[in-house]
């Protein structure tokens, strides 16, 4: 994990100490709250129904154990016990008021983590794979990348006020834990021919209410001229961007108007005035962020592990566990082990103050300090051996960590909707909630096998409802919540849009009409399909019969 | 019916008028009937004019919900009641009579209940 130095820890301190600075002058009335509202935005700090949210940032969803544990001690103190994962591997919390805001920062810079740049129209936190380190997939540690940009972007004074937000992300591996297609900028790090690292760069995907699978503008750029480059496309749309319309403002409908041929083009033609050997990273510079995510000392240990072969052979719920939550690492003997937060009747993404303490012991005893946060709302220990796998799965069941869910149907996405939310227009939490309770048969679960489900409780999609198998948009009908479904969508490499099903339908029809959905796959799936891939064979019209006959 | 709402400054918690004060409970809110709107209006002022107090200041209209008043519109008895995925989170925690029948209440409701949601600029 990249190791702040002295600059760093200064510069959070000072940026704590201006923020005190700016509440005590808003609560003394000497800045009115149109002037306070973009700087404490600035520090994650959002006005929601309830109370203040802090949205901390989880640079590309890497935590060590002493951070998770200051995460559980702030739950504790100024939230009621529990904290929020959010779809872009960040954490929230709901609860918090403006007069402790400064305290938290304090509290949060002494073990390296800040809000900064987790809201407003700048460079938000980069997201990536939360198996970076860990997946035999990947060509390259994506962390090194993010950190690079993280550095870059934080305080960027040309991109701190940009048309509106913009997010990247980068994936090093063919398969896409990142959602890469659907942000401003995805980053796909591929191997030339000659051996040589580029990056494929996506620029103007996203979703909200206008959503776009980005298109590929550059096929391979060397990986030493990042830098510049991003500063081309982010001169050319700070440039051009529709800053006189907040729903044209995204990156996304400037490419969309201009084609990504023609933008292309102007980056290009930026990139060209851009000289290399001010904004690209200088080697040495490289390299010093790169050893910070030195090689883990793994231990060089047989393929096969007798302890775990054992444990699953005789205990039903371990195995269960092994097949859904874990995955295969890189080094023999070791594992990547996702923890589910989506539980039964658990709020998707939340975590308790105890359950984030049981995560950094066990990253701490049994994986080498490391923790990750996935943008589909769960954790992730990403170094754990064979041999120690029963005793974790052991203490995360204790923890109510356990449930053996892992991209089936009741992990399900969901943004905080109405029950938090400002901006909501309806409710997300008990909707998933429904459904997952529809599909609590873990047998069931696993025979349907692959299925994302993702909620948004408005049109801003934080939910991801657009890339989803099966999508969940809350809508508003005469102030009544109502739910359109769509099918189709995937946020993964092979990302698509989905398509709407139909009429949008009450709260309490939701579950069913997916139970409905998942009748018509099961009657037509063919070996090996998953859900969406049967949708893309057989098109929309049986799903719609599923759910729509029925209804009459 | 119309109450009057806002957020404190100082904790973001959700507070309502009642003569002149702020106050923690939309059961001890003060309640204007349609012929104080002119009421309504100078206590919309009036918070307005505490910056330091309160922010974002606004009437809401309310139905009858068992023999008692209630937001007609369900983001607005979300924030009068706090989160339903957890049920001794926010002002519902303490219970009682009108904690009960904000949660029954239904009906038709405008979109978010907010009486001055539309600005023409």
């Amino acid at each position: 994990m990249y190791q702040y130095d002295i600059i760093d820890k200064e510069f959070l301190v000072d940026r704590s100490n201006e923020f005190r600075g700016q509440v005590a002058r808003r609560l003394a009335g000497e800045i009115t709250e149109d002037q306070f509202k973009p700087l404490r935005l600035m520090n994650g700090l959002y006005l929601q129904l309830h109370a203040y949210m802090l949205r901390i940032a989880v640079p590309y969803g890497s935590l060590n154990p002493t951070q998770v544990r200051r995460l559980a001690e702030i739950a504790r103190d100024y939230d009621k016990g529990y904290g929020h994962f959010t779809t872009r591997q960040n954490i929230q919390f709901n609860w918090i008021k403006l007069k402790d805001a400064p305290d938290i920062l304090d509290k949060l810079a002494e073990v390296d983590l800040h809000a900064i740049q987790t809201s407003g129209n700048c460079i938000r936190n980069t997201t990536s794979d939360p198996y970076a380190g860990a997946t035999a997939e990947e060509i390259d540690d994506p962390r090194v990348w993010s950190e690079v940009i993280r550095q870059w972007s934080t305080l960027h004074p040309e991109f701190s006020f940009l048309p509106r937000k913009f997010k990247i992300a980068i994936t090093a591996s063919a398969k896409d834990r990142t959602a890469a297609k659907v942000h401003d900028i995805g980053l796909l790090l591929r191997q030339g021919r000659d051996g040589s690292h580029g990056f494929e760069v996506i620029v103007g995907g996203g979703q909200g209410r206008t959503p776009y699978v980005g298109p590929t503008i550059k096929q391979f750029l060397p990986t030493d001229r990042l830098l510049s480059y991003l500063e081309a496309v982010l001169r050319v749309y700070n440039r051009h961007g529709r800053r006189d319309n907040i729903y044209k403002a995204r990156i996304k409908i400037l490419v969309a108007a201009l084609g990504a041929e023609e933008f292309a083009r102007q980056v290009e033609e930026e990139w060209s005035k851009i000289d290399a050997a001010r904004a690209d990273l200088p080697a040495a510079e490289l390299a010093r962020i790169r050893a910070s995510f030195a090689k883990t000392p793994f231990e060089t240990l047989p393929a096969r592990s007798e302890a775990f072969e054992l444990a699953k052979a005789n205990d039903s719920a371990f195995a269960r566990f092994v097949r859904n939550n874990v995955r295969a690492h890189k080094q023999p003997g070791y594992a990547i082990v996702e923890i589910s937060l989506k539980a039964q009747e658990q709020t998707p993404g939340d975590a308790t103050a105890e359950q984030l303490e049981v995560a950094a012991d066990l990253a701490e005893r049994f994986g080498f300090n490391d923790l990750r946060v996935t943008h589909a709302q769960n954790l992730v220990l990403p170094h754990v051996k064979l041999d120690d796998l029963p005793t974790v799965f052991a203490a995360l069941q204790a923890a109510g960590l356990a449930t053996p869910n892992i991209d089936l149907i009741s992990d399900i996405i969901a943004c905080p909707g109405l029950d938090y939310c400002a901006l909501a227009n309806a409710r997300a939490i008990p909707i998933a909630q429904d459904i997952a309770r529809q599909f609590a048969d873990l047998d069931r679960a696993e025979n349907v096998g692959e299925l994302k489900i993702k909620i948004s409780g408005c049109i801003n999609a934080c939910g991801h409802h657009h890339v989803a198998h099966i999508g969940v948009l809350g809508v508003d009908k005469k102030g009544e919540e109502f739910y359109q479904l769509s099918l189709g969508g995937s946020g993964a490499e092979d990302a698509s849009i989905g398509k709407i099903l139909g009429p949008a339908l009450p709260a309490d029809k939701v579950a069913t009409a997916v139970d409905q959905l998942v009748g018509a796959y099961l009657s037509v799936r063919t070996d090996g399909e998953r859900f969406l891939d049967t949708y893309r064979r057989v098109g929309l019209e049986p799903f719609k019969e599923a759910v729509y006959a029925q209804a009459d | 019916m119309k109450a009057i709402t806002a957020n404190r400054l100082i904790d973001g918690d959700v507070v309502f008028w009642k003569s002149g004060q702020w106050v923690e409970r939309f059961g001890d809110a003060q309640l204007f009937d349609e012929n104080e709107a002119s009421d309504v209006e100078a206590a919309v002022a009036t918070g307005k004019g505490q910056p330091t107090v309160v922010v974002d200041v606004y009437p809401i209209d309310l139905i009858e919900s068992e023999g008692r008043w209630a937001p007609v519109s369900y983001r607005e008895r979300i924030r009068a009641l706090g989160p339903t995925n957890e049920l001794t989170h926010g002002k519902q925690a303490e219970g009682g009579d009108v904690v009960e029948a904000l949660r029954h209440a239904s009906g038709a409701a405008r979109s978010t209940g907010r009486v001055d949601l539309i600005r023409r600029k």
